[in-house]
């Protein structure tokens, strides 16, 4: 029981990072991006050859693995949303190419093979007859420090608040002198950094292959969208529930380790389509 | 007179928001009524819960004696209600023919694969509200805004309309276009159509309507014959704002 | 034809056929109606798990296996996504993506008995012989679809469903009860995928579900309708038999799955190009060569 208190909690707080990216984007544009998984994906990956392949410090790797996502966002919004003018359809459809192309272009630079991401902070510690890994814990305070820095930056700072408004009312946003493209542009910057961030730490709790943005990408999907859009709070909390579910779940079945979450995600997309803690959408 | 539509103390909350506070009204059948307010006074809250895209929170909507209130939008439609929007919004990809096949379509699947589509009646249709022939095989996408409320109108006469809500039926029309509009919905009106008509421009829609309301934050503050609503201390408060009115 | 071109060729053409079948029947959803799904593996996979577990655990013969089995897809296809289209937008999306992953992790755990687990199924029984009885009769299943669909579409129904794709809230404004349209055009689309995911069982003889329940073939299906033109009917067609015969013309030069990254490159330039299609620049340019009005139909 402690055990899986331990561990739920632990991947409950890598999950609420990586998710945290994904619930920003569609909060603010009310766009899913399907390529959200790709930023994990990149970042994993150049953390690995940054550190693994080069030789470099951690700190380069982690600098180059959010400098790519972020520039993987800013490049995304430039590019596919504003060409696309909004429209949703046409960039999840976009956004879901690029992740296969993205993918691809991993396979042709690193191969098909997964590779061990070394921890990243070697070691082990028993806490209460649980076994956990200094990487693992050290991946859930980062976690922790990002998640609370990002809250501070959205209700305390002024760009914060404005991606608030523009969350809230894009028009009234406007009107009321928000740049909403600006934020916009800045909001796939942050997201961007945090999924490269979460990928690096989520390489290195499971594997790094060409297909692992897949699974991230739909934990992200089934957070935000059980908890609500564009609800901190929220996602927090989902986050625990899913992570708790999956450690309860596979200490007892590990084959049906995703099905409750795909359960959960349809079962509150029908029951309660503005998920549990989201406020209701006026149209 | 027969009364066309009834509504009754109707309220609708969002959240703690009253959108529409304690609304009643009645309008006869071949009777035209204004509904006048500044922005944001709940008028188009008021179309949707008449048409049933909303649902009241409580208080009655009653259709030639009958409650509707708890009717689908398709089916309040199939019974003879049907409304245009401020924006209008055609089937931007179909001609305007197809446009109107849509709005003359049956809701039942069985005769819409296996039925056929009635050249004949879409023509009528069009050209009722000014279309010519050739224009029914334009795209809708190329159509000038006059050119789209004709286009809506049309579509909402198809579904079998007796009773039309208007919704800003002048917004964004050149002078011509006005009275090209007005001049179809005075026919309309002869030909014995009921409305419900919203408009901020009050010099187009006088002639148009028998008896007007006013509402405001959705509560209603006049009632009665245009000129009289429009002298209402209270609407040229609301209208005009606090600092011109006691001059 | 068949016995001018290779065996390669052949199988390639198959492919495509299947493909085009595929990316019809999400275009009748999807395309028409813009409730984009991203599940459609999932309805091609029960009708293939359905006939193979039929034919193979059962010993039903594939005459009746095959109807079986697209039985089975309108009907689970139904039970499960019917909830679902009263959802709008990205989210409709999500729960089909989320039904698709659903189905991955459920066939390896429940009854491998008859799913064959993570395995899969094979040794599925063949319908034809040789690869040019193969070829004919995946040409004949997809000229038939497509001359279904096309009759379908031609009606007031197709242009209703359209219409929905464009402001669905005006087609209830107009007195049409969006949800039984959405739901016949749902029942149709499984109908499809139903369809060519049983014949597709029985002739490559096998079944994996990373391979059926999988986002690169979603990828695939999704990129031949929106390539071709979503909207048409010859669209998903063109569309299918253009990006198979890309991936095959890769496969000397990139033999792995490195192709995806300039096949994936090629779609997602083209998409964003024009949104409508090879359809619509075809159509387009055939147009500027005549100097005709450009005609916003496909």
């Amino acid at each position: 029981m402690t055990q899986i208190l331990i561990q739920g909690m632990l991947l409950s707080g890598l999950y609420a990072l990586i998710a945290m990216g994904f619930m920003l984007i569609f909060s603010i544009g009310r766009t899913l991006n399907l390529a959200y998984g790709a930023y994990l994906l990149v970042g994993g990956y150049v953390y690995f050859w940054l550190c693994q392949q080069m030789g470099l410090p951690q700190i380069v790797g982690f600098a180059g693995a959010v400098t790519a996502g972020v520039l993987m966002g800013l490049l995304k919004h430039r590019l596919i949303v504003k060409t696309l003018n909004g429209d949703h359809v046409a960039i999840e459809i976009s956004t879901l190419i690029l992740a296969v192309v993205l993918q691809a272009g991993v396979v042709l630079l690193f191969g098909d093979s997964s590779k061990i991401l070394l921890p990243i902070v070697p070691g082990v510690v028993t806490v209460a007859g649980a076994q956990v890994t200094f990487n693992i814990l050290t991946a859930t305070l980062i976690s922790w420090a990002v998640i609370i820095g990002l809250y501070l930056y959205i209700s305390r700072t002024h760009t914060g608040r404005a991606m608030q408004a523009v969350s809230m009312d894009a028009k009234g946003a406007a009107l009321s002198g928000v740049d909403p493209d600006r934020i916009n542009l800045i909001t796939w910057g942050i997201s961007g950094g945090l999924g490269a961030l979460g990928g690096v730490f989520f390489a290195s709790y499971t594997q790094l292959y060409p297909g692992m943005w897949v699974a991230p990408l739909i934990i992200s999907v089934a957070v935000v969208i059980v908890g609500g859009i564009g609800s901190i709070l929220g996602t927090l909390v989902v986050a625990h529930i899913v992570g708790f579910m999956e450690v309860g779940v596979s200490s007892w079945s590990p084959e049906l380790r995703g099905v409750f979450t795909m359960i959960l995600i349809v079962a509150v997309l029908v029951l309660r389509p503005q998920g549990l803690f989201g406020r209701e959408e006026t149209h | 007179m027969t009364i066309a539509l009834e509504v009754s103390h109707l309220v609708k909350r969002f959240g703690g928001l009253i959108a529409t506070n304690d609304l009643s009204f009645t309008l006869n059948e071949g009777e035209s009524l204004g509904l006048i307010g500044p922005n944001g006074a709940g008028k188009t809250t008021v179309f949707s819960q008449i048409m049933g895209e909303l649902r009241q929170t409580s208080g009655t909507i009653c259709y030639f004696g009958q409650d509707i209130g708890g009717l689908s939008t398709p089916e309040r439609i199939a019974k003879g209600i049907g409304r245009t929007y401020q924006v209008p919004r055609p089937f931007s990809d179909l001609t305007v023919r197809e446009n109107i096949r849509v709005g003359l379509m049956p809701d039942s699947l069985i005769s819409m694969i296996f039925g056929r589509s009635d050249q004949s009646k879409e023509n009528e249709l069009g050209q009722s509200v000014g279309f010519s022939i050739r224009d029914l095989d334009k795209s809708a996408s190329e159509l000038a805004m006059g050119d789209l409320r004709k286009l809506e109108l049309a579509r909402t006469l198809a579904t079998g309309a007796r009773v039309l809500l208007l919704d800003e039926v002048f917004a964004g029309l050149t002078t011509g276009e006005i009275s090209m509009i007005s001049d179809l919905l005075k026919d309309l009106r002869r030909r014995g159509f009921t409305f419900l008509i919203v408009s901020h421009d009050l010099p187009a829609m006088e002639p148009l309507i028998d008896k007007a309301i006013a509402i405001e934050r959705g509560t209603m503050i006049a009632e009665g014959v245009f000129s009289d609503v429009l002298a209402n201390h209270d609407v040229r408060a609301s209208y005009l704002g606090d600092t011109d009115v006691g001059s | 034809m068949p016995e001018f071109v290779e065996r390669g060729t052949l199988r390639t053409m198959i492919q495509a056929c299947y493909l085009a079948i595929f990316a019809m029947s999400w275009d009748v959803l999807s395309g028409r109606t813009g409730y984009i799904s991203f599940g459609h593996p999932f309805l091609i996979g029960i009708g293939a798990y359905s006939t193979a577990i039929l034919s193979k655990k059962f010993g039903v013969p594939p005459e009746y296996s095959i109807p079986l089995a697209i039985v089975i897809t309108m009907f689970g296809g139904l039970v499960v996504l019917l909830p679902a289209l009263r959802i709008k937008g990205s989210y409709f999306a999500l729960v089909t993506l989320a039904f698709m992953e659903l189905m991955y992790q459920l066939v390896q755990v429940i009854r491998p008995d008859l799913t064959g687990g993570t395995r899969g199924i094979t040794g599925i029984k063949s319908l034809t012989r040789g690869a040019e009885a193969g070829y004919e009769l995946a040409v004949t299943l997809m000229l038939g679809v497509a001359l279904g669909l096309w009759l379908l579409m031609r009606t007031r129904f197709g242009t209703a469903l359209w219409a929905i794709g464009m402001d669905e809230d005006s087609v209830r404004g107009s007195g049409l009860s969006t949800t039984r349209l959405k739901t016949m055009a749902f029942l149709v689309s499984a109908l499809v995928a139903g369809l060519g995911g049983a014949y597709y069982a029985h002739y490559t003889g096998s079944l994996a579900p990373r391979a059926l329940f999988d986002i690169d073939f979603l990828f695939t299906i999704i990129v031949a309708a929106l390539i071709g033109g979503a909207g048409t009917i010859i669209g998903p067609m063109f569309g299918a038999f253009f990006l198979i015969f890309l991936l095959e013309w890769l496969r000397p030069i990139l033999p792995g799955a490195e192709r995806y990254f300039v096949y994936g490159g090629v779609a997602l330039i083209l998409y964003m190009y024009q949104p409508k299609g090879l359809v619509a620049i075809a159509q387009s340019l055939r147009d500027r060569v005549r100097g005709d009005n450009y005609d916003h139909r496909a």
